[in-house]
């Protein structure tokens, strides 16, 4: 059993059938492919691809063990990095043949700092900065970092792509992305609890895109589940997954999200030819989302527009403790929105506990008898 | 028919120029007579605080006091402690820097109060203390400045922490002004070209048209060169004030740095800072001439890695002085005098490009930790205190593994000290001075 084989708690609590974590590392390495862990969240799948590696997504696993996040990392270090660090330190290394850490925060930022620093006997720790802005001059810097990661991964081992490769790696991960916006939009007519849902929409963190385009269409129709108010749920992840089973059993359910583990990474296609332009265009036109630190005023308005398109009678914001990208827009998401919000502070990779779902079910109970 | 009095103009010359800093050179030449006719305290561990810490205060205290006349008079930008400034200081604005006044209220005790109004309106008691202490100021009206000009435009440069992009975020929602971003890749490495292209031609596209436009103004090559001869000049002053204290005794202790800082952080590029540190670097040179050091038993010298601990300066100073510790040095001092030489007024774009993108909070945890080593050799130091910073994750993210190689690799003893720079309900009297002890103790034996 190796270290991925502990992390399958996404896909195992649904009724459908997905390759698992370790499962996918053969089918992957049987196709060629390298394997790079990836860490939250944003990055150019295809040229991932194209350069011949395979990402496994690293949010937190719950198997890690947390102490050995804590001989690198304070306390106000967030559980995603703690728990990712540990995972790592403890066995993921071993099962890969890079990590990519892209620069999503200032904590993950100082996660691939010491790694790369501090820690040896580890394969090749790759970074990326994307910009926190979105002018045409953004475009330009990043396409010229995209290029230096693909040298990057070239350099742990990939290779240098062809026409070929590039037509491969995009067809492969449009369809995946094709998949997953398909997913959300058949959303009512899939017969899958909350749970089962956002399990099948983790599953795109760790499958090889084609698995997980053949996941998607192979999903049970009919009616969803939708017991009691709607909600919207924002901020990283819904973790651990129980959560949604508690949100239902308080009388909720999920109309629509604003995650990091879900829309806000649905980014549009471009037509552009030219690959590295195409996946920039395609970065910089992605939804409003605070790990960008986009402007105050559009995160509002996209709340605001998901609630009125859904008809929700909430929004429910689930982050891990000290996540400054979702803190901040608190106060303003409070004051611009028209239906009450919840704030949820919960340690990624951890259960569920009395006092979560106690105030789950308080905020239900509110958008009860809220008009 | 009459022109209308330009009333701003009259109300800036008469609290400003006439009144105003006539009263703040009067208070400083009391406080100068007082410092001079100070009797030593044969208890204290500390000798006379140099009098430059007099002259700071009145510097800052104008900068503010110029700053509150400023509205309708001249334009004002809000910016980052690592932002490029020296274009705005070319167009004529007042630089207010939010993190110079948080420290500011942080040093007066303001800090945990305004701190606490930021979290009555919903912010987190997670986030970094300057932008609660500040956020928290502009909620209340509190500020020991008397009054913060509003910001005609904001300026906000990513080399210190993504933090401010959200904060400056806030504040653009706040006052409905221009938000000028100027993004810098972190450095794991090396600087590539494209990190130095992107933060050049965010200069020139982004950052010079917009001040232009607010400033009603057009920057000229000439402007930019004396302003970015004056940042340069004044960083190498202080520099070298910096290194004085690889003297034995070390004239200042790190925690006067911290207070002497300001104009560096606040006021680089203005003509008035470089004759301000040309006069601290005189005043250093005295009192190695006279062997006049900081504290009286410097037995054990000491670097302090991180932000200060604003609040307790004063009473950390004495406490380490009463252990005969002096800190004499500061990687958090140093990081406004190491990049005097990436300066370049022949080039003050590229140049300009490549000093913001190399501050040590936008480098590596292993640039840092070689900068200590560098440190602790070249002030022949016994010992590392690393504030650890729960307010700083960008500083402070790195510092268990540096702490450990301290250790292992210089032969010293290092700690974490766990704290905040600017919200006192943080500290713990008893548990810091417990843990101070022990280091003293470390350093004793390994003498």
């Amino acid at each position: 059993m190796g270290p991925f084989d502990k992390e399958d708690h996404v896909t195992s609590v649904a009724h459908f059938a997905a390759p698992s974590r370790q499962q996918t590392l053969g089918r992957a390495r049987d196709r060629g492919l390298k394997i790079v862990a990836t860490l939250p969240y944003h990055y150019p799948r295809a040229l991932v691809r194209a350069h011949g590696f395979h990402p496994m997504e690293v949010w937190a696993p719950p198997s890690a063990r947390p102490d050995s996040g804590a001989m690198h990392f304070q306390a106000y270090a967030c559980s995603i990095v703690t728990r990712g660090a540990a995972f790592l330190i403890d066995g993921g290394f071993d099962s890969v043949d890079a990590v990519l850490v892209p620069h999503g925060c200032d904590a993950l930022q100082g996660l691939g700092s010491v790694l790369r620093d501090f820690v040896t006997q580890r394969p090749p720790v790759l970074t990326l900065y994307a910009p926190r802005t979105r002018r045409p001059v953004d475009l330009d810097y990043l396409v010229a970092e995209y290029q230096r990661l693909g040298a990057s991964l070239v350099d742990a081992g990939g290779t240098e792509p062809d026409a070929r490769a590039w037509e491969e790696a995009f067809a492969v991960e449009e369809a995946a992305d094709a998949a997953l916006r398909g997913l959300y939009a058949d959303r009512a007519d899939l017969a899958l609890t909350d749970r089962e849902f956002y399990a099948a929409v983790r599953a795109h963190e760790y499958l090889l895109p084609e698995d997980f385009t053949e996941l998607v269409a192979g999903l049970p129709p009919g009616p969803a589940p939708r017991p009691g108010v709607p909600i919207v749920l924002s901020g990283i992840a819904a973790d651990p997954p129980a959560l949604l089973d508690v949100v239902n059993d308080a009388g909720a359910h999920v109309l629509a999200d604003d995650l990091s583990t879900g829309t806000r990474r649905m980014l549009p296609e471009t037509t552009e030819a030219d690959p590295w332009q195409r996946l920039a265009q395609s970065y910089l036109a992605g939804p409003v989302d605070p790990t960008r630190a986009d402007p105050v005023a559009d995160r509002v308005q996209r709340l605001r527009d998901l609630v009125q398109q859904t008809g929700a009678r909430g929004v429910l914001v689930i982050a891990p403790p000290f996540c400054e990208p979702e803190q901040f827009y608190l106060p303003a998401l409070r004051k611009g929105l028209d239906v009450p919000l919840l704030y949820l502070e919960h340690e990624s990779g951890t259960d569920v506990d009395g006092q979560l779902v106690g105030r789950i079910e308080a905020f239900v109970e509110t958008l009860e008898v809220t008009p | 028919m009459k022109t209308p009095l330009p009333m701003p103009q009259i109300r800036s010359a008469i609290g400003y120029d006439l009144v105003g800093r006539n009263l703040l050179r009067v208070q400083r030449m009391r406080d100068e007579r007082a410092l001079a006719n100070h009797k030593p305290d044969p208890d204290s561990p500390m000798n006379p605080a140099p009098r430059s810490l007099v002259n700071v205060k009145e510097l800052m205290s104008a900068h503010y006091l110029k700053g509150r006349y400023a509205p309708g008079v001249h334009k004002v930008a809000w910016v980052t402690s690592g932002a490029p400034v020296e274009v705005l200081q070319a167009l004529g604005y007042v630089l207010i820097y939010p993190e110079n006044h948080a420290a500011l209220c942080g040093a007066r005790k303001m800090g945990a109060e305004l701190c606490q109004a930021a979290e009555d309106e919903g912010y987190s008691k997670d986030l970094c203390s300057y932008v609660r202490t500040d956020l928290g100021s502009i909620a209340t009206g509190k500020t020991p400045v008397g009054r913060l000009p509003p910001p005609d435009l904001l300026l906000c440069c990513t080399n210190i922490c993504q933090t401010v992009k959200y904060w400056y975020e806030v504040l653009a929602e706040h006052f409905d002004v221009p938000l000028v971003v100027i993004d810098t890749p972190f450095l794991y490495e090396d600087a590539h070209d494209h990190q130095v292209e992107y933060v050049r031609r965010q200069l020139e596209e982004e950052l010079v048209p917009t001040a232009e436009q607010v400033a009603g103004r057009l920057l000229t090559d000439k402007a930019l060169h004396k302003t970015t001869q004056q940042a340069q000049t004044a960083s190498n002053l202080w520099a070298e004030i910096l290194d004085r204290s690889q003297t034995r005794p070390a004239p200042m202790t790190a925690f006067d740095g911290f207070l002497l800082m300001g104009p560096i952080v606040a006021m680089r590029g203005l003509p008035e800072t470089t004759a301000y540190y040309e006069k601290v670097l005189a005043e250093m040179d005295e009192r190695i001439a006279a062997g006049v050091g900081a504290i009286k038993d410097e037995r054990h010298r000491v670097l302090w890695d991180n932000l200060p601990v604003w609040y307790r300066i004063s009473r950390l100073s004495k406490t380490l002085a009463a252990l005969g510790v002096n800190v004499v040095a500061s990687n958090y001092t140093y990081a406004w005098a190491e990049l005097a030489d990436m300066f370049d007024p022949a080039d003050p774009m590229v140049s300009a490009a490549r000093t913001y993108l190399h501050p040590i909070l936008n480098r590596s945890t292993s640039h840092k930790l070689a900068g200590m080593r560098r440190m602790i050799d070249d002030f022949d130091l016994d010992g590392v205190i690393l504030h650890s910073d729960r307010s700083c994750k960008p500083y402070s993210l790195g510092q268990i593994d540096e702490r450990d190689r301290i250790v292992e690799q210089a032969g010293v003893p290092a700690i974490l000290l766990e704290a905040d720079h600017n919200d006192a309900r943080v500290w713990a009297d008893e548990q810091s001075a417990g843990r101070i002890e022990a280091f003293v103790e470390m350093m004793e034996a390994a003498s």
